[in-house]
């Protein structure tokens, strides 16, 4: 690194007349620069000799990309206004609308940008500037004096000598402090067992006057046996106002007709199931060969709707929870834990009825879920 | 009276049997005319009234000829597997029977059957057979044991024709995408099994793998799915092969994944290369 | 001229003089401002990117303004009526429909959705990028921890930030999401089944959490964001940016350009690439086409499913975790569901730690004193290889959290990856940090053996007795043994001969590298302003 020396610096570094109006620009740029800290120790236009052809060039270049980015952005606001823009299906123009004003107005940016950095490095002239960190604890005097007042002022207000006060002072302070938090984390509870919104769902009778709830498809008709195929799986929901709506989020059922050789292994794995004393109690929910389970997954609520006919593993997609339907849906595979529910079902006039709602929470697991 | 009854017509006395006991010969001969006559009636009526499933083939001759010819390249090809009369191997392949032309001309028009190999599903690949053949052979294992069957092209070229594009979203959404992925770039089951892409499927292959449930793939029998909500969703996944991206290119509308991957692979790069070039020293 | 009439002159080009000087008799700017512009900083590539984070927050803000003047929050059900025909008719909420019209139904509407979901990307990677750059080399050190943990936390707020946003339009990806993220509210100990219900008002999904989450995102956490990024932007002014160890600086200075022009201009030209990146992205690759998805329904899913990339980590930690409930049998038995572990206590754990991290490493290496000059990733090959265990593990979670797009794309099983995600956690980073220990080291001994003997010169010479010898040429003045009397500095040593002299490349040209060293850069014995023609400074000179 090359040190200047500027031969009328009255010999030393910074001692020039700042107030002197005949002394060159660049001297009172480095006088300031040294107030500040900073010693421009490199300064040097990137052509002293103007006008070459070189420099010419630079300049050509950059005057190219400013033209060619202003010529993007107006290229940009025309396409903006003037391409046609309503959506058709299929190919169409308007599909290229997006595109066309993304490239305008974002090749203009980066073209600006591209000449903006080409003028900082080949136009600005080069410099090396050294700075003064001036890092570390401050000045010894300066602690000691701050320290000092910051003492005093806790004497001032003399609340060493009055515990009386020290001690009351706290009253305020965390009730109010209370006080202000208290209406957010107030009004935004809201009790879970209000309604027992974890332990029912759409399926409870209560929902239908104490009648049991139908299945039905999305758009409401109820389900006949023969509306399934075997093999086959169908969504269905509560026969309730709204039941297909988010608002019974927790209510879709899925309903699968399984095959005659399925259909006998589900029965007797819940009849050895029913034999164990479990909590909750295990019923023989299936009607016929249709069995019924909480499409919510036990793991993390996604509809776990994979359902594989042939291995009869119903699959999540959101984690890769396995259920194997044949086994009242006991996860075989992924981070779940907890089979999903089953939805006793019955045959009410020909359409299939929930007899209850579930025996168990739908859904993921919580703290007190029993 | 006696005496009017001797002056009978010579026509009935003829019919009337000469009284007293029959020989036993005449007995059993009796019976076994009798017999035969009440199976020849019996197999006289079903035949007229069954439901014909070789009657077409008896009744239209192109028909025939597909049965026919179709059971020549089933001979060729997929005995080894499936079986004299399409009766299943043990071990190898299962029973067509009941399977239907639907489920046939899906399976190879796809290229999936013949398999090349037992694996965890098989695979669409290069199709072995013609459209054309592949519903020949349809048409031959429909004659064997009959099951869910398409309709004529010629006589529906597209059908997803006359479908509502918007209810087919919502039944794609419902139970189709789980599997087939919101876009049709299809997913991943469990244990090396997949729900292919939908880009290239066919009108026919859609409607034919919701009727058949190939594989893994549940049923949807006309009875769950209607035949207008088939078309819908046919319409709906037809727009969806059809309609271009709107917003540039679709990183092939496999969501959240391929996008954190491009802000890596294509705006980071290209923005550390951009500052190696800002600070660098030229 | 009516002698009653005076017009003041308007001299133009002494106006800026006139309005500085307004300026200054009442802010007294002078000074303040000269310290600002003369403000040195080091360059080097590496230092940008933090900066590519902080344009891409401004590029987020600009749009998003736009976006929230056409989008409403509210959950009301609504009937589709707009442009988008596979959509007529369609019940949804109103924040679909809203982000619906502002795909189809508003000009320029798709490129802003695009430009603010491809800015928000930018914005988590680069923060994630220049993150590590920080941690390996050594920059969170004494003073700069605070500036760390600030780092760290603003990673989260856009975390927050970025999964509340992708939520608000309420299409089926990311209901998903917010399904999960409520199970993942239930899974916590204690309180979780409050917590859900308090942030839903109620019961899943209720009514209440779009426009909840609108306001934390338009309001609350920008208000924070951009707190917490002015002071971060304020003690990197303060505490003057960290710098590689070379010629003429210490830890005592700092060795660049100041701040204007130089500084200055580079760092708006490349906020104006960074711009043009983000817009030239929102215009050609489409992003989140929430018309695909259709709106959220609780049954409605769909392969290949998976949060925004800075989520995915979680995504991947959640698909990894075994099915281990833990079972506590008081009173009426108590569950913590295996959902706990990944999602909150893991992010807890990796928050947590990396904050502590510079008073760890600190203590391990008992270093009390402030450090401004940076360290190149192999002297310090334990922290490097700890970094690159980070980094493996957080890869092998990410990669995991789009496990099933792998599985189909690539034709592998996916019971298989999850296995080898599961496997590859426990195996990889301790992996990753036995590499990268032992390449660390290798480089060190490389650096040094470069000192002791010199740069390959690439001549060979044969000796009289038939020996080949390569020629080396040494990096400083021998010995009286022979041996080159130069300790390693911390600066990279040039290991090729083009990359003598300067320290810095001979070779000309980014982009076209021209095998003629460079002609020496003119150093004028008498510095100029280049305000001032050479002419001008001859006659001035004369005149003294």
């Amino acid at each position: 690194m090359s040190v200047d020396q500027h031969p009328r610096a009255g010999g030393a570094e910074g001692a020039i007349d700042v107030d002197d109006p005949s002394v060159p620009q660049f001297d009172l740029v480095r006088a300031g620069a040294r107030r500040d800290g900073v010693e421009i120790v490199h300064y040097a236009p990137r052509f002293p000799v103007r006008g070459t052809k070189v420099e010419k060039r630079i300049e050509r270049t950059i005057a190219l990309l400013l033209t060619l980015s202003g010529l993007f952005a107006f290229g940009g606001v025309a396409a903006y206004i003037f391409w046609p823009f309503q959506y058709e299906p299929g190919p169409s123009a308007s599909k290229l609308f997006t595109p066309l004003f993304g490239l305008g107005l974002g090749g203009a940016l980066f073209l600006l940008g591209l000449a903006m950095v080409v003028y900082a490095k080949k136009l600005l002239p080069e410099e090396i500037a050294v700075q003064d960190r001036h890092d570390g604890p401050s000045p010894s005097d300066e602690q000691r004096m701050t320290s000092a007042t910051l003492l005093n002022m806790v004497d001032e207000t003399g609340i060493r000598r009055r515990p009386l006060l020290k001690a009351a002072i706290l009253l305020p302070a965390g009730g109010i402090g209370v006080a202000a938090v208290a209406p957010l984390i107030g009004s935004l509870l809201k009790n879970p067992n209000d309604g027992h919104i974890l332990l029912r769902t759409g399926w409870d009778p209560a929902n239908n006057n104490g009648q049991k709830v139908r299945l039905t498809r999305a758009d409401g008709t109820p389900i006949r046996p023969e509306d399934v195929s075997v093999g086959g799986q169908m969504t269905v929901f509560p026969g309730i106002p709204g039941g297909a709506t988010n608002q019974y989020a927790d209510s879709p059922v899925l309903l699968i007709h399984l095959r005659e050789e399925d259909a006998a292994t589900l029965r007797a794995n819940i009849e050895k199931a029913q034999q164990t004393n479990s909590h909750p109690p295990v019923v023989q929910g299936m009607w016929g060969n249709f069995v019924a389970y909480s499409k919510i997954c036990t793991h993390a609520g996604c509809p776990a709707s994979l359902y594989e006919q042939q291995t009869n593993r119903l699959l999540c997609p959101c984690h890769q929870s396995q259920f194997s339907i044949t086994n009242q849906a006991i996860p075989i595979f992924g981070p779940a834990t907890r089979k999903l529910p089953m939805l006793p079902l019955e045959l009410e006039d020909g359409y299939f009825v929930a007899a209850s709602d579930f025996l168990e929470p739908v859904g993921p697991a919580y703290w007190e879920r029993p | 009276m006696t005496a009017p009854r001797q002056r009978r017509p010579r026509l009935l006395s003829l019919l009337r049997r000469p009284a007293g006991p029959r020989s036993r010969v005449r007995r059993r001969l009796g019976a076994a005319v009798r017999l035969g006559a009440a199976l020849l009636i019996v197999g006289g009526v079903y035949t007229l009234f069954a439901p014909g499933t070789g009657a077409s083939a008896t009744d239209d001759p192109a028909q025939a000829q597909a049965v026919a010819e179709g059971r020549e390249l089933y001979e060729n090809a997929c005995i080894t597997c499936h079986g004299r009369n399409a009766q299943g191997v043990p071990d190898r392949g299962p029973s067509l029977i009941g399977v239907g032309e639907a489920s046939v001309e899906f399976q190879v028009a796809t290229g999936r059957m013949p398999l090349a190999r037992h694996e965890a599903q098989g695979v669409r690949k290069e199709p072995q057979f013609t459209r054309d053949q592949a519903r020949q052979i349809g048409a031959y294992i429909q004659s064997l044991g009959g099951g869910p069957t398409l309709p004529d092209p010629e006589a529906v070229p597209n059908l997803g024709a006359g479908g509502d594009p918007a209810r087919g979203g919502e039944l794609y959404r419902v139970n189709c995408s789980s599997c087939h992925s919101f876009g049709g770039g299809g997913g991943a089951l469990s244990s090396g099994k997949s729900a292919p892409g939908l880009e290239h499927s066919t009108d026919r292959d859609i409607y034919a793998a919701m009727l058949t449930g190939p594989q893994n793939m549940p049923v949807f029998g006309d009875n769950q799915l209607s035949p207008q909500e088939k078309a819908d969703i046919i319409a709906y996944i037809q727009n969806l092969q059809e309609d271009p991206n709107p917003g540039g290119w679709g990183l092939g509308r496999l969501g959240p994944a391929p996008e954190g991957l491009a802000v890596f692979v294509i705006g980071i790069v290209a923005l550390v290369i951009t500052t190696l070039w800002i600070a660098g020293k030229s | 001229m009516s002698a009653a009439r005076k017009r003041r002159r308007m001299d133009l080009a002494r106006m800026p003089g006139a309005v500085a000087q307004g300026v200054d008799e009442r802010f007294q700017v002078a000074t303040p401002l000269r310290r600002l512009i003369n403000k040195v900083y080091p360059d080097h590539w590496s230092f940008m990117l933090g900066e590519i984070a902080l344009y891409s927050f401004i590029m987020l803000l600009l749009t998003g303004t736009f976006l929230a003047l056409f989008f409403d929050p509210s959950m009301a059900e609504t009937t589709y009526e707009g442009s988008y025909t596979p959509l007529r008719g369609i019940q949804m909420t109103k924040a679909y429909e809203t982000s619906l019209n502002l795909s189809f139904d508003v000009r320029g509407g798709l490129i802003m959705r695009q430009m603010h979901h491809w800015g928000a990307l930018l914005f988590m990677a680069a923060i994630v990028v220049h993150m590590f750059r920080i941690f390996f080399t050594g920059a969170f050190r004494k003073p700069r921890e605070f500036n760390w943990i600030i780092g760290l936390l603003l990673f989260w707020l856009g975390f927050f930030e970025g999964f509340a946003g992708y939520s608000l339009p309420d299409d089926a990806l990311s209901g998903t999401g917010l399904r999960i993220a409520s199970a993942i509210m239930l899974s916590i100990p204690v309180i979780g089944s409050w917590a859900t219900t308090s942030v839903f008002g109620g019961e899943f999904p209720g009514t209440e959490i779009l426009p909840r989450l609108y306001i934390l995102h338009v309001f609350l956490i920008p208000l924070i964001l951009i707190a917490l990024i002015t002071l971060h932007i304020f003690l990197l002014v303060k505490q003057k940016h960290t710098q590689w160890p070379g010629p003429g600086r210490t830890n005592h200075n700092v060795v660049g350009v100041r701040m204007f022009p130089n500084f200055g201009m580079k760092a708006a030209g490349f906020s104006m690439i960074v711009f043009g990146t983000i817009a030239l992205m929102g215009g050609l690759l489409q992003i989140n086409p929430l018309w695909l998805f259709g709106p959220y329904r609780a049954e409605v899913v769909s392969a290949a499913s998976q949060p925004d990339w800075y989520v995915m980590f979680l995504d991947g930690s959640t698909r990894l975790m075994p099915a281990w409930d833990i079972h506590i049998p008081i009173g009426d038995g108590y569950t913590i569901p295996a959902l706990f572990w990944p999602t909150i206590l893991l992010p807890g754990v990796l928050t947590i730690l990396p904050m502590l991290y510079p008073w760890i490493e600190a203590r391990l290496r008992k270093d009390r004193q402030a450090h401004h000059l940076l360290q190149r990733p192999r002297d310090v090959p334990a922290r490097t290889a700890l970094g690159a265990m980070a980094i493996a593990f957080y890869l092998v979670l990410t990669i995991s959290g789009a496990n099933d797009v792998v599985a189909e794309k690539f034709d592998i099983s996916l019971n298989a990856m999850t296995w080898a995600g599961r496997v590859g956690l426990l195996v990889a980073p301790p992996l990753a940090y036995y590499v990268t220990y032992r390449i660390c080291l290798g480089l060190q001994q490389h650096d040094r053996e470069v000192l002791a003997h010199g740069v390959e010169t690439g001549i060979i010479r044969r000796l009289p007795d038939g020996r080949f010898i390569e020629v080396h040429q040494p990096l400083a003045p021998l010995d009286e043994h022979g041996h080159p009397q130069i300790e390693y500095a911390g600066a990279p040593v040039p290991k090729k001969m083009n990359r003598l002299g300067a320290l810095a490349p001979a070779v000309r040209g980014f982009f076209f590298p021209v095998e003629k060293p460079a002609p020496p850069t003119p150093v004028s014995p008498t510095p100029v302003s280049p305000a001032v023609a050479p002419a001008e400074l001859e006659e001035s000179r004369e005149g003294r």
